[in-house]
């Protein structure tokens, strides 16, 4: 938009929110609470700073991840030691929950969030996320708890048709380790896999020759429990340690077939193999990536030195905007209000006069160019002047005036 | 067809860069080794040259002031290391002036790397980072040093990121080489927006075509080892002895004056050779050298009690980390200078208001060595668009083409004059000073700290006290 003004410079890949932008972002963080809230999750806020170490270990981010984040030596930052701006709500999260919490209490948290992540260009480099934490609760009830907790978040915003993808790292770690792979052969090939090269699936049949079928039959499809069933059948003999992963996404499966839940289950879903440790799972909307999360036991070992299982989603914020339905989004102002001269008995009338109207329901803005329909000019202490629609009408109280406005524009709209 | 801008290195990699040039028939005869002309400009083709140290040579291309440069592919990784999207390409090795760098520890390296944090001490502090990233170091403090990254382990530091010929050379210095983390040489490099449009091609149809053609080298290369192992705390062995750290450089003379007129020698130290490890006669006493540049943070950080450095080099510190645990114990009053900013003694103004009227609201670029002062230096002169351009030396060229504004130590303006440049406002008198860490200590320790202290004070040199004109912090507390 050109605004006559000479263009001021702002940093890439910030943004800035205006009104009715705020106002799509409050629908989502409002309605995302409510739900939420309503099961049990109690909100929380991490600061924008942490240390940077928080999210170095392995098992935390990725290193690609960790190429992207925003470090920097604060201003007691003489020791060496980094800080970042917060790249993860999670993290900083798990760290909430050791510091707050027993280790192993049950706990449910939420939060509203933004994250900062290098990006090229013009790319969003702060991102707002609506997540939620379950600490301390075991799988697979817990993970689907988060799986139900997010479907009923993505309805109550109104948005058409959400699905779920489902998926379990232990399938294919289970497979690797069988294979031999090393922790960093796994990452490799696992990425590989998730990108599409099915060829990286080679290596792991070369070095399990009795696999009964090829292991693209399990990577080219996807399913229902029909689908998890098959690949049981087809690793149960040959990789026994697959068969707890599969196991669990029987029991999810069953249960959201059982609940009438639209869902797909597939074995390469994660986009981070080595922090999630267990089930995974993601939210379309019209195809579109809305969110995601799933299981990470290990986490709260890498911060702690306590095993506290550990599971999560989030939403993005940025994702769902384009796909809320079209609604009013900005009341505007109702009434302006404002003294016919700058007499200060009359400011001081037209200040009451525009809160009495305010208790009323009504939007009120004091002065400033009367775009809106209606303006209120105070031009004594008993004479109120309403122009409105081209009419004008005098009133000797605030009452007077409240009751015909109210009629007319009133909050019942 | 427009000027080509050409940086060049000083330093180690001047002579073989002089002769690849001249071999490829461009004449930078001007450029010969031992010459010490910072820039100068050649007819055919049109190129302006300059001079700088080869750390600057991959900023100056990314901040697009030269088209094309020469310099270590080393230090074209440290910036990329920090700076994946910055606009230099490298173009071509060119196969001399190979450097290698080795991660190194002192003893067991398997015993180092559990301590938490891990503490890694380099001139590349960038590649330090991507070293203990890779390595996934559950906590771990990079300390940037401008030198000497050897004489840090095993006391000061677990593992130091140094330049070395190879293995053999790691070991000489004490020290066992985990890994090489970068090999390579010279190279050519170029501005990627003067690559995509600004006809190059007078230079770069010659230098591309230099024998032997392009071959790739090893270049970075990280580990991809894991850090699984528990964390232990690291044992202080310190704890019975005063650790003082002495300058070598410009600032040694100065410092063995002070020490000298305080009854303190030390074998191993005069006012002009070193070992790393003088040995005093005092019991207790633990002596050992470094630049001055590093103290205030080795200082801060506890790896020593005292330290004689510049009041220039703790100023920058603490405008950096305003909290840090250090401070001047006493004013040695050596080694006088002022810092400045200097500008082309051509510009019509003679303060830096009168400057900053001149140039308007365009952004002002000031350069300095002393970046943390520099950024200082600007906030409360209130410039309101400004980048800090940090540089390594070679600074008398940097004005008016490379930035407008140089904070620069002047002690009485000769080289200033010199190089047609005036300093329009000094603002901090630096002196030779002891420093020390604010943390209490006790007992023996604390002794023969004062002891010290004390000596030092009764040898220091007083002088006319210096009215600094900058207002805030510097003026306030004389930081």
């Amino acid at each position: 938009m050109t605004t006559g003004f000479p263009a001021a410079r702002r940093c890439p890949g910030m943004r800035d929110l205006s009104p009715a932008d705020m106002a799509r972002f409050h629908r989502i963080a409002e309605a995302f609470r409510g739900v939420v809230g309503a099961w049990g999750y109690g909100e929380v806020r991490t600061p924008t700073i942490e240390y940077l170490h928080l999210f170095t270990g392995a098992g935390t981010l990725s290193p690609q991840m960790l190429g992207r984040v925003y470090s920097f030596l604060d201003w007691d930052g003489w020791s060496g030691e980094r800080v970042v701006l917060r790249p993860d709500a999670t993290i900083p999260a798990a760290r909430l929950y050791t510091e707050r919490f027993a280790p192993g209490e049950d706990v449910r948290l939420s939060y509203v969030q933004n994250v900062f992540r290098f990006a090229d260009g013009e790319d969003s480099r702060e991102d707002w996320q609506c997540g939620v934490e379950r600490l301390g609760a075991a799988a697979p009830q817990a993970d689907l708890e988060l799986i139900l907790l997010g479907l009923a978040v993505l309805r109550a915003l109104g948005l058409p048709v959400p699905t779920v993808r489902v998926s379990h790292t232990g399938v294919v770690r289970a497979l690797m380790e069988r294979a031999g792979l090393d922790a960093e052969e796994q990452l490799a090939l696992y990425d590989r896999i998730r990108e599409g090269d099915l060829e990286g699936l080679a290596v792991i049949e070369a070095r399990l020759p009795d696999l009964p079928t090829p292991l693209r039959f399990l990577f080219q499809t996807d399913g229902d429990r029909a689908y998890v069933a098959n690949v049981r059948a087809a690793l149960a003999d040959r990789v026994p340690e697959a068969l707890a992963p599969l196991q669990e996404l029987t029991t999810i499966a069953e249960t959201l077939s059982a609940l009438g839940e639209p869902y797909r289950v597939s074995m390469a879903l994660a986009r981070n193999f080595e922090y999630y440790t267990g089930l995974v799972f993601r939210f379309d909307v019209a195809e579109t990536r809305v969110g995601g999360g799933g299981r990470y036991d290990r986490l709260l070992a890498q911060v702690s030195g306590h095993d506290v299982p550990a599971s999560g989603f989030a939403l993005e914020v940025d994702a769902i905007v384009p796909l809320l339905p079209v609604q009013a989004e900005d009341r505007g102002v109702d009434f302006v209000v404002r003294a016919a001269t700058l007499d200060p008995a009359l400011l001081a009338r037209a200040h009451e006069v525009a809160a009495a109207l305010r208790e009323r329901g009504l939007v009120v803005a004091l002065n400033g160019a009367p775009k809106q329909a209606a303006e209120v000019i105070v031009e004594g202490a008993e004479q109120l002047r309403l122009r409105q629609a081209g009419r004008e009408s005098v009133f000797s109280s605030i009452e007077k005036l409240a009751d015909v406005v109210i009629d007319v524009d009133g909050p019942d709209e | 067809m427009s000027t080509i801008k050409l940086a060049l290195p000083a330093g180690d990699l001047r002579a073989e860069s002089g002769r690849l040039l001249l071999g490829a028939g461009i004449d930078v005869s001007e450029y010969a080794e031992g010459s010490r002309l910072y820039h100068f400009r050649l007819e055919q083709p049109d190129v302006r040259v300059r001079v700088f140290r080869e750390k600057d040579v991959p900023i100056q291309i990314a901040l697009g002031n030269y088209a094309l440069g020469i310099c270590g592919g080393v230090w074209i990784a440290e910036a990329h290391a920090r700076y994946p999207n910055d606009d230099v390409v490298p173009l071509r090795p060119f196969g001399f002036g190979v450097r290698r760098v080795y991660a190194a520890a002192h003893g067991d390296p398997a015993q180092a790397l559990r301590f938490r944090p891990v503490r890694i001490v380099s001139e590349y502090p960038n590649l330090a980072e991507r070293y203990a990233l890779a390595m996934r170091f559950p906590d771990y403090r990079v300390m940037p040093v401008h030198g000497a990254a050897e004489a840090y382990p095993p006391e000061d530091a677990e593992i130091a990121l140094l330049d070395a010929a190879d293995e053999a050379t790691v070991e000489a210095l004490g020290l066992r080489p985990l890994q090489r983390v970068y090999e390579g040489g010279a190279w050519l490099v170029a501005n990627r927006r003067a690559l995509e449009g600004s006809d190059l091609s007078p230079l770069l149809r010659p230098l591309l075509a230099i024998a032997p053609p392009f071959r790739d080298e090893p270049g970075l290369s990280l580990p991809s080892r894991r850090n699984a192992g528990a964390s232990v705390p690291r044992p202080d062995n310190r704890r019975d002895v005063v650790r003082l750290a002495v300058p070598d450089g410009h600032q040694q003379r100065h410092a063995h004056a002070s020490l000298t007129s305080a009854g303190l020698t030390f074998d191993g130290y005069s006012d002009s050779t070193w070992v790393r490890r003088p040995t005093s006669a005092i019991d207790g006493l633990e002596v050992k050298v470094i630049r001055p540049q590093d103290m205030p943070q080795q200082v801060a950080l506890g790896n020593y009690d005292l330290a004689l450095t510049g009041r220039d080099w703790l100023a920058d510190h603490l405008y950096a980390f305003p909290g840090s645990p250090v401070r001047e114990a006493v004013d040695l009053g050596r080694s006088r200078y002022s810092l400045a900013a200097v500008v082309p003694d051509g510009l019509p103004a003679d303060t830096i208001d009168g400057a900053l009227a001149l140039w308007g609201d365009r952004e002002i670029r000031v350069a300095s060595e002393y970046a943390n002062t520099a950024d200082h230096y600007a906030r409360l002169r209130r410039i309101r668009r400004y980048r800090v351009i940090p540089i390594n030396g070679a600074s008398e060229g940097f004005v008016p083409e490379d930035a407008d504004i140089l904070i620069e130590g002047t002690e009485t303006g000769t080289t200033l004059r010199a190089n047609r440049l005036k300093a329009i406002d000094s603002f901090f008198l630096s002196t030779n000073c002891l420093i020390r860490s604010t943390r209490p200590v006790e007992g023996r320790r604390a002794a023969l700290i004062e002891d010290i202290v004390s000596r030092l004070r009764a040898a220091a040199v007083t002088a006319p006290p210096f009215q600094a004109n900058l207002q805030g912090r510097v003026a306030d507390s004389g930081y």
